[in-house]
């Protein structure tokens, strides 16, 4: 069973060989670095949550940027001013867990509600632009998280920590064909690992409970689930508000599991690359789940190709061409799926519609 | 529907008002500048390069300047202009300003005042407040500003224009900015009220690649630059290549950059440079990482320190900087590639007072003190006295120019590979 002639035969097929090669190439470099698909997915699939919640309910929300990046900002800090309160304990054995830790992370989730509380009141009550109030959130949280990071950088503050990565048993890792898969979803930090089934909750939540067929209904004919007894004002507000609470995680995860830090502009426009994995997961937990999964692993593709670059016909193929084209590959590619693959996304009937009540008419 | 639209224009006024304090120090008028909060962490121009340096004349004096003592020139008026961001960065815009508020001290001139700008649309306006405020010189941060600099020194020719990291000076044959990279003028005499200041990113990276060779215990060592485009990010990572492999001719050095444009992603994505850290670390397998990637590449200092290997920092020293003594996350920092901007914009003011100095390109080496590597700190048990005796030796090369420390075609271009 000596594979390698096969391999070389593979791999010799004109055109169709450096198909081959480039499996062959991933095969052998993919799966080390399985841990770190998820760690780029975390949040962006949890932005996504933010955007199914807040778009099945008639909420338009792209105010998740600035949302994330509040939070971000509010873990590292609270985490600055809680750690000495607590006399910097050192990390525990689960995730690293400590007091200030949980306290920033509450913190951070707490801001952003408290946002997203803002933008349903801006949207729901005010009947805004619900564009320009996510707008307004972007620009707002950009701005006041610049100004203050410049007033408590000065002095290099250090927070509370970071959540560690959990360390799988070795011999689950190295199963053969799905240890690596195991690595990816266990090899991670508290908020990383929950998000699968903080997704998977959301899509039962969503399609199989009282409360997931309301929020639809609100989404899609609110006037209808007025008339039978629905409150679609609350609803909408409860709705924004959670949806908040998911931008929170994603904004803490940034600062709080993904690095020890905070800079200003973190969030590189995270929060927008959501919103897209929003659509191109058709509005479901589970789809934009996967589409921030897909881009994630485009990402990886694209920097191993950058760190590792294969060698052989491969090689010479991927570095004449331009550079940048791997930078866009995961750009690219997720709006070739969202044209073709995934064919027509029909967003929520009343999404983005201000709802006014008749007897307020 | 009246009320809703009132508070509406409210809201957008109001974060149109807090966006504007995002950067605060953009205030209109050029602020006085608050160099009482500088802290001392400036003073960090590092021990090795200090040691190393004993044969040639300290920091500031070592300069052309024809007279030993700073020349007095009180009356001069001296702005700063930085790029995005804030007056303490922990890089390039505040150590250019603390350099001008020394420069400012040792010709008696008055402290000198900033504009940090908020966005790429605002640099020709705040050069041109210090202008209408009849400034005497004024000093720009970084290759962003280049062009509005360039285009201001034209227009008027009697204030000193000096810009930081603005080399090559690119110009027309009338003397304005050339977008085309045709470069037909000559800077040097079309501007002789410009000067821009340039650092042998090279040789700093060469220091730093001579102390990761001796870190090293698995003779592979990697670095990790923000882009392909920043040419002095790819002569750091030349520099290092040549460094190391002089202490250690088999040693494996890979280098990888994090995007190929000038994207967020390449200098302001902490969680994206850990991520991307990882997975260079994981692949290929350094036990030394070198990051010249600003704010990414905080992320990747910490990836770094995570993973149990060595960190070596940029620019300033990331040691200090980032707080590593008290702060485990950036622990594992064992030196930094440094570019003394500081110093050199201090030389620079008091050549300008004293009239000697040139216009166009003006290197910083090691020859004046431009470039360094910082203390070891409490890695210092680490390197033996044979370490301090490489830095000092490839020193004395750099000074003497016998030492090349950037391949002789190809220097910062990224596709040129390391040999």
């Amino acid at each position: 069973m000596d594979v390698i002639p096969v391999i070389n035969f593979l791999y010799g097929i004109p055109v169709l060989g450096l198909a081959f090669q480039l499996v062959g190439y991933l095969v052998a470099i993919l799966p080390d670095n399985s841990p770190t698909i998820m760690v780029q997915a975390t949040p962006l699939a949890l932005a996504a949550m933010t955007g199914v919640i807040c778009e099945r309910s008639g909420v338009v929300n792209i105010g998740i940027e600035g949302t994330m990046l509040a939070a971000a900002f509010t873990a590292w800090v609270v985490g600055i001013a809680v750690n000495p309160i607590f006399g910097n304990p050192a990390p525990s054995d689960i995730f690293g867990i400590t007091m200030p830790l949980l306290i920033s992370l509450a913190a951070a989730v707490g801001v952003a509600v408290l946002i997203s509380a803002l933008h349903a009141w801006m949207s729901i009550t005010l009947r805004a632009d619900q564009i320009i109030s996510g707008t307004i959130i972007n620009i707002a949280a950009a701005g006041v998280t610049g100004y203050l990071d410049q007033l408590i950088s000065k002095s290099s503050p250090v927070g509370a920590g970071e959540f560690a990565a959990f360390q799988p048993p070795q011999a689950l890792v190295e199963l053969p064909l799905v240890g690596w898969l195991l690595n990816m979803f266990l090899n991670l930090g508290p908020i990383a690992m929950s998000t699968v089934f903080l997704v998977i909750g959301l899509q039962v939540w969503l399609f199989w409970s009282r409360w997931g067929l309301r929020t639809r209904a609100v989404g899609e004919h609110p006037r209808a689930a007025e008339t039978v007894g629905i409150d679609v004002i609350r609803l909408r507000y409860q709705n924004v508000m959670i949806g908040g609470a998911f931008a929170g995680l994603a904004g803490a995860f940034l600062s709080m599991e993904a690095t020890n830090s905070f800079q200003i502009g973190m969030t590189i426009g995270r929060g927008f690359i959501a919103l897209a994995a929003m659509i191109m997961g058709r509005w479901t937990p589970i789809g934009g789940f996967l589409s921030a999964l897909l881009f994630a692993v485009f990402l990886e593709i694209s920097q191993l190709i950058k760190i590792a670059p294969p060698t052989g016909d491969l090689g010479q193929v991927m570095t004449s061409v331009p550079a940048q084209l791997w930078d866009a590959l995961p750009y690219l590619l997720t709006i070739v799926i969202l044209a073709g693959a995934v064919g027509r996304s029909i967003p929520p009937a009343a999404d983005g519609q201000p709802y006014e009540r008749e007897a307020a008419a | 529907m009246h009320l809703s639209k009132r508070l509406f224009a409210l809201g957008t006024t109001t974060a149109i008002l807090i966006s504007a304090c995002g950067g605060t120090a953009a205030t209109p008028s050029p602020s006085a500048a608050a160099s009482s909060a500088a802290p001392s962490a400036a003073a960090s121009s590092a021990a090795p390069s200090a040691a190393a340096s004993s044969a040639a004349p300290s920091a500031a004096a070592s300069s052309a300047a024809p007279s030993a003592s700073a020349v007095q020139a009180p009356n001069l008026k001296i702005g700063v202009v930085t790029d995005i961001g804030t007056l303490n960065d922990k890089g390039y815009n505040e150590y250019t300003f603390k350099g001008a508020t020394d420069g400012a001290m040792a010709i008696g001139a008055a402290a000198p005042q900033s504009i940090v700008p908020k966005d790429a649309s605002e640099y020709a306006a705040d050069i041109k407040q210090f202008v209408d405020q009849k400034y005497d010189i004024i000093v720009t941060v970084g290759f962003n500003l280049t062009n509005d600099t360039v285009a201001a020194a034209k227009a008027n020719p009697k204030i000193h224009f000096v810009g930081v990291d603005q080399s090559p000076v690119c110009v027309d044959p009338q003397g304005n900015p050339d977008t085309t990279f045709a470069c037909k003028g000559d800077a040097k005499t079309l501007l002789p009220n410009y000067t821009s200041l340039y650092f042998a990113e090279d040789q700093a990276g060469y220091l730093a690649g001579i102390v990761a060779a001796y870190a090293s215990k698995n003779k592979s060592i990697g670095a990790i630059g923000g882009t392909t485009l920043c040419a002095p990010c790819v002569r750091y990572i030349q520099g290092y290549d040549m460094g190391a492999k002089s202490v250690t001719p088999d040693i494996k050095v890979t280098a990888a950059y994090v995007t190929n444009d000038f994207s967020a992603a390449a200098f302001n994505d902490p969680a994206g440079g850990k991520a991307f850290a990882t997975t260079f670390i994981s692949t290929n397998k350094p036990d030394v990482l070198f990051q010249v990637a600003g704010k990414t590449g905080n992320g990747i200092l910490e990836a770094a320190c995570q993973k149990g290997i060595y960190g070596i920092g940029v620019d300033v020293d990331q040691y200090v900087s980032l707080g590593a003594a008290t702060d485990p996350t950036y622990g594992c920092i064992i030196t930094s590639a440094e570019k003394h901007v500081e110093s050199a914009t201090s030389q620079a003011i008091q050549e300008i007072a004293a009239g000697t100095l040139s216009a166009g390109d003006v290197l910083f080496n090691a020859n004046n003190d431009g470039i360094g590597v910082s203390d070891f700190h409490d890695k210092a048990s680490m390197f033996g006295p044979e370490v301090t005796q490489a830095l000092n030796t490839a020193l004395a090369g750099m000074k003497s120019g016998a030492l090349k420390t950037c391949p002789a075609t190809g220097c910062g271009d990224a596709k040129t590979p390391l040999p």
